[in-house]
């Protein structure tokens, strides 16, 4: 396994702050550069003007249609990348960008904001706002087994990645049924006699929108922002045993694939 | 014979903007025009009809590099609306959060403005993902640093990019002594690293600053003298934390600020006659590619006593510490010279924090609907929120926030450089282009202008 | 199905500590564990199950002490959500090594956002030690509340413990009078989400326990990774606990085994069912 895979960051209407976490796997960055992963593209961190091909794009922010130039970029990433993540919850689900209605200066034209899997196939998602480095950092790495490693660690990766790919394709489909919001918890997990009261979802979200009352989830709707991570980390949204159970040694894999030198 | 060079889209910053140069037969840029074309999301407009609660937190997502900046000018000019005082501890925490903000945005901004610079004594660039020393060495202190500043946030924040625990009324929580000790340690860790990063780059700025010519892609060109240099004043309202409506001195004043339309200031159409390949990297746009500056920018013009005026770190230093180190790199010597302060101002902070101390004012009113505001020196600059609260609801919410107040100054400063050198100026600003994004004010002795250019 | 899951050893363990078993439920094994896991610097605090602003309802907290440790003694069968406090403990406590106790679900959660931490930057990898408890299922305040004041006929107030066992759900209360009620009655009560649930001894848990298996006052416990395995050692031989091979205990493994593949294997049938329903439609599956 020698050969990297190539690696960019395409950015649509988000923040920088996605792009802030993928530079916060400090140390990590480097193990992944060095190894891994050329970045290929990235309007923050480098200088290629131009999207080129690439094995994965990591893709930030919604995708504005009163703007030509961004649905051209989309599309042209599709077209350019093997593997489209949508990195974080504006690119995944819209997150604060749902709530956009135009009407501002100096382009009070741009008005309606969509997830990059409406306008294209997505095939993983990242959600969260921002999205956790540690997250940015496994898939990373799954996506180099997947792409370069043997028949076992495809497999591995394959196994790693479904649920997030699961997510991917809910979300592209054109009726899907996320809202990406804390709704999405009592729709899809209490509504569905599915809670069992763990309290993750609570713990996930980064507004504070949700306590647990009485041992089950209450959403401060006028809170939250819909980024999507509480639905992800729920046990009860997506859980493989056969994944999970085997944390052990897929957190030592990854722990020892980012210390090649072994210290 | 004047020439149009367009950069499209420029890189190594926050966000999409784009560099449409004018310049005469020797490449020097007799007007530069710089200007955002992100799409714009509209969070002003946006947090219209939303709770105070929830708008800084959307506001916050305007910018993931100064998120914490936007938080808390946003929660300040919350509180500033609706007339509430914080309690001591909450401030405290909230002057750590905006310290630890600094530290990483300045290390972040090391990382970006390094592959522009020379290693001191020699003609290789720097690339900072090199796996070779000393950049290595370098990069590896710069990550540090950002980790520290990040987990500072994270303990002090909630969060470390957009930060949960601020709240309209003070903090959700105060730390236990065991998380203070924490970031104690780590800004006692991280001071040593900052100087030694500090000296480094301001090394490599000044060896920049003194040579006579610079390798762009294929071209070498001259570097002027006055690289980078505008004439347009400084503005910042306090060395490092803020100012708002709500201080018995407030250090701004809405009635000296006015915004101007992209129409009015910026070029009219114009068409791309010159273009260079070999620009790194993917070249400049195409001869013959239309560009229309006052069309496609993305912001408005704020302007302060009628002028453009810088924001920023040197604005900082400048009003509070007689610096005057001019151009493109005082600015960047200024910025590192930030790092020190950053953590002086932690362990300060962290001397006088009580963990036992409520962080929550006990009586947080709904608001009448008054103007307030907040002032926020986040790293990049004087970062502006203003707010109208009425019944725990936003009825209006203004960003002016740093790189809005930069476009038209670092605009002014292109003149007279290659427009090879267009964006190492650009670049000194650290700019955040996502974030620079802002609707106009619909005060009542401006209302005029508002209209005019709503039409 | 893997009913018990991977283990490394299994043994009747109680603690040695005659304070921690004054009020724990059974061996005092969690309780021991962590007081043990934070003198000796391998956790700096953990996430318990507190007291709650009602009696009997558990309130998540981050101890940081042993005496807070030692105050969330006992089983609440009420719903105290411990991960919801994970962030906190990171962040609010700044603690670098988290010791949590969490129910097969709760222990769930966990290793779920240990792969996949949305949301939870920072906050999974610190975690030093995970205490699983066996669990057949759970109830929600209002549920426990009915279940001991209509059914059993204790006020929560002067209730002292509560248990399931033998068959039975039994309340004591503090001045010494018991009640029983058949686990029949208690069933319209339970938690629905635990009707899906494919795990009876924490089989995800570092190091898993419960009383099924070992006589009164003891416990059984499961040593599950290569983590868990190294602090239990070590506190064995500290001396923190005393153990008995499992092998020789009644009813031991046999009854454990039993109650499991009973949990699962009905569950898998509601799990099943669950998929039908509707008409033409099935609830959602969260294991595919
Ligand atoms: C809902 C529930 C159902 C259970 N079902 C069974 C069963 O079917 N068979 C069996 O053998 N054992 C079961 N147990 C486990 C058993 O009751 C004991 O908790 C276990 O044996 C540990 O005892 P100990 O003396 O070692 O722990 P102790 O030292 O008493 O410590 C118990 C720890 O559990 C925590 N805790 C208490 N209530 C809860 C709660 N509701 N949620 C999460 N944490 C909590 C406490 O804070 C404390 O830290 C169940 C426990 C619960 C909470
Ligand atoms: S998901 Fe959050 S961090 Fe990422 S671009 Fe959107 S607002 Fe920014
Ligand atoms: S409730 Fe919180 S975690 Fe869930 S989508 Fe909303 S903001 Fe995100
Ligand atoms: S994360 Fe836990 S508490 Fe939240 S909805 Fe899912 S099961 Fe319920
Ligand atoms: S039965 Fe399962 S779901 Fe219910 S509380 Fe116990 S472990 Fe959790």
């Amino acid at each position: 396994m020698s050969n990297k895979i190539t690696l960019g960051h395409v950015h649509m209407s988000g923040c920088t702050g996605c792009c802030v976490s993928i530079a916060d796997t400090f140390q990590g960055l480097f193990t992944l550069l060095d190894n891994y992963a050329d970045l290929v593209y990235s309007l923050t961190l480098a200088d290629v003007r131009h999207i080129p091909k690439m094995d994965v794009a990591l893709v930030e922010g919604s995708v504005c249609l009163q703007d030509e130039l961004s649905i051209e970029e989309i599309k042209e990433t599709r077209e350019k990348a093997t593997v489209v993540v949508a990195l974080g919850g504006c690119a995944a689900y819209g997150n604060i960008t749902r709530f956009s209605r135009g009407g501002q200066w100096n382009q009070p034209q741009h008005e309606s904001f969509v997830p990059i899997s409406k306008l294209i196939d997505v095939d993983v998602y990242i959600p969260g706002c921002a999205p956790c480095p540690e997250v940015i950092r496994n898939v990373a790495v799954m996506a180099y087994l997947l792409l370069k490693g043997n028949d076992a660690q495809k497999k591995l990766a394959t196994a790693y990645l479904s649920p997030l790919m699961a997510l991917a394709k809910d979300g592209s489909r054109i009726e899907s049924d996320s809202e990406a919001c804390g709704c999405d918890i009592m729709l899809k997990v209490v509504n569905q006699g599915l809670c069992m009261g763990c309290g993750t979802c609570a713990a996930s979200c980064p507004v504070f929108a949700i306590s647990m009352e009485y041992g089950k989830p209450n959403i401060d709707r006028e809170m939250c922002i819909k980024c999507g991570a509480c639905y992800s980390s729920c046990p009860r949204s997506f859980f493989s045993f056969d994944v999970c159970g085997d944390y052990e040694n897929i957190l030592g894999a990854i722990t020892a694939a980012m210390n090649p030198g072994g210290n | 014979m004047t020439k149009v060079v367009e950069i499209s889209p420029t890189t190594r910053h926050e966000g999409h903007s784009k560099l449409v140069l004018k310049v005469n037969d020797e490449g020097i840029i007799e007007r530069g025009d710089w200007l955002s074309i992100t799409p714009v999301r509209g969070i002003e407009k946006l947090c219209v009809g939303k709770t105070m609660h929830q708008a800084p937190k959307i506001s916050s997502r305007v910018c993931g590099i100064c998120p914490i900046a936007h938080t808390l000018a946003g929660i300040g000019a919350m509180e500033a609306s609706i007339g509430c005082e914080i309690p001591q501890d909450a401030y405290l925490l909230r002057l750590i959060l905006q310290c630890a903000n600094k530290l990483h945005s300045i290390a972040l901004h090391d990382i970006l403005a390094l592959p522009d610079m020379y290693i001191p004594g020699t003609e290789t660039k720097i690339n900072p993902f090199t796996p070779e020393e000393p950049v290595r060495t370098v990069a590896k202190r710069i990550q540090r640093l950002r980790e520290i500043g990040q987990i500072i946030g994270e303990v002090a924040g909630g969060e470390p990019v957009h930060p949960s625990n601020p709240r309209v009324g003070g903090m959700y929580y105060n730390i236990a002594p065991q998380a203070k000790q924490k970031i104690y340690d780590l800004a006692k860790e991280a001071l040593p690293l900052a100087i030694a990063q500090m000296e480094f780059m301001v090394a490599v700025f000044k060896n920049f600053e003194n040579r006579d010519t610079i390798t762009v892609g294929k071209s070498t060109v001259d570097l002027p003298k006055t690289f980078g240099y505008h004439n347009q004043g400084y503005m910042a309202v306090d060395s490092i934390f803020q100012s708002s409506s709500l201080d018995f001195d407030p250090k701004w004043d809405p009635n000296r600020w006015t915004d101007v339309s992209p129409w009015n200031w910026y070029m009219g159409e114009v068409t791309v006659d010159l273009e260079d390949p070999d620009y790194p990297i993917g070249g400049t746009s195409k001869v013959g590619t239309k560009a229309w500056p006052q069309m496609q920018a993305c912001t408005s013009i704020p302007l302060y006593d009628g002028q453009p005026v810088e924001v920023g770190p040197r604005a900082r230093l400048v009003q509070f510490k007689n610096y005057d180190h001019k151009g493109a790199m005082g600015l960047n010597i200024a910025r590192e010279m930030e790092y020190p302060d950053c953590l002086y101002t932690i362990l300060d902070a962290l001397d006088v924090l009580d963990c036992n101390g409520s962080v929550l004012a006990d009586e947080i009113p709904q608001g009448d609907g008054s103007l307030g505001w907040n002032a926020n020196e986040a790293p990049r600059g004087c970062d502006v929120h203003l707010a109208r609260v009425k019944d725990g609801k936003v009825q209006e919410y203004n960003l002016l926030v740093p790189t809005t107040w930069n476009f038209p100054t670092c605009s002014r400063a292109l003149e007279g450089a290659p427009w090879q050198l267009a964006e190492v100026i650009m670049r000194a600003y650290d700019p955040c282009v996502s974030c620079a994004t802002h609707m106009l004010v619909v005060d009542e002795n401006k209302k005029i202008i508002a209209q005019k250019l709503v039409q | 199905m893997d009913m018990l899951g991977k283990y490394k050893s299994c043994v009747a363990a109680r603690s040695t500590s005659s304070e921690i078993l004054k009020c724990s439920q059974d061996g005092g094994i969690v309780t021991g564990m962590f007081v043990y896991a934070l003198e000796e610097g391998i956790i700096d605090g953990a996430i318990v199950a507190g007291p709650g602003d009602e009696p009997w309802k558990p309130q998540p907290m981050v101890a940081t002490t042993p005496e807070e440790i030692l105050a969330a003694r006992g089983t609440r069968y009420n719903i105290s959500p411990n991960m919801s406090v994970i962030k906190d403990a990171v962040r609010q406590y700044g603690l670098d090594k988290v010791g949590i106790v969490g129910t097969p679900c709760q222990i769930q959660a966990l290793r779920k956002a240990q792969l996949y931490p949305v949301g939870l930057r920072n906050v999974t990898n610190k975690i030093a030690l995970a205490m699983g408890i066996f669990c057949m299922e759970n109830f929600s305040y209002q549920s426990m509340k009915q279940i001991v004041e209509d059914h059993c006929n204790v006020d929560l107030h002067s209730l002292k413990k509560t248990d399931i066992g033998k068959g039975k759900y039994w309340a004591y209360t503090n001045r010494g009078a018991v009640s029983q009620i058949p686990l029949k009655v208690t069933h319209k009560y339970e938690q629905p989400g635990c009707h899906v649930c494919l795990d009876y001894v924490a089989n995800m848990a570092d190091i898993s326990t419960g009383s099924v298996g070992t006589p009164d006052g003891w416990s059984t416990v499961f040593v599950r990774s290569t983590n868990g395995d190294s602090i239990w050692k070590k506190a064995v031989e500290a001396g923190v606990f005393e153990t008995k091979a499992i092998d020789g205990i009644k009813p031991g493994l046999e009854l454990v085994t039993k109650l499991a593949t009973e949990k699962i294997t009905k569950n898998q049938k509601e799990v099943e069912h669950r998929a039908t329903i509707g008409v033409g439609k099935g609830l959602r599956n969260p294991y595919i």
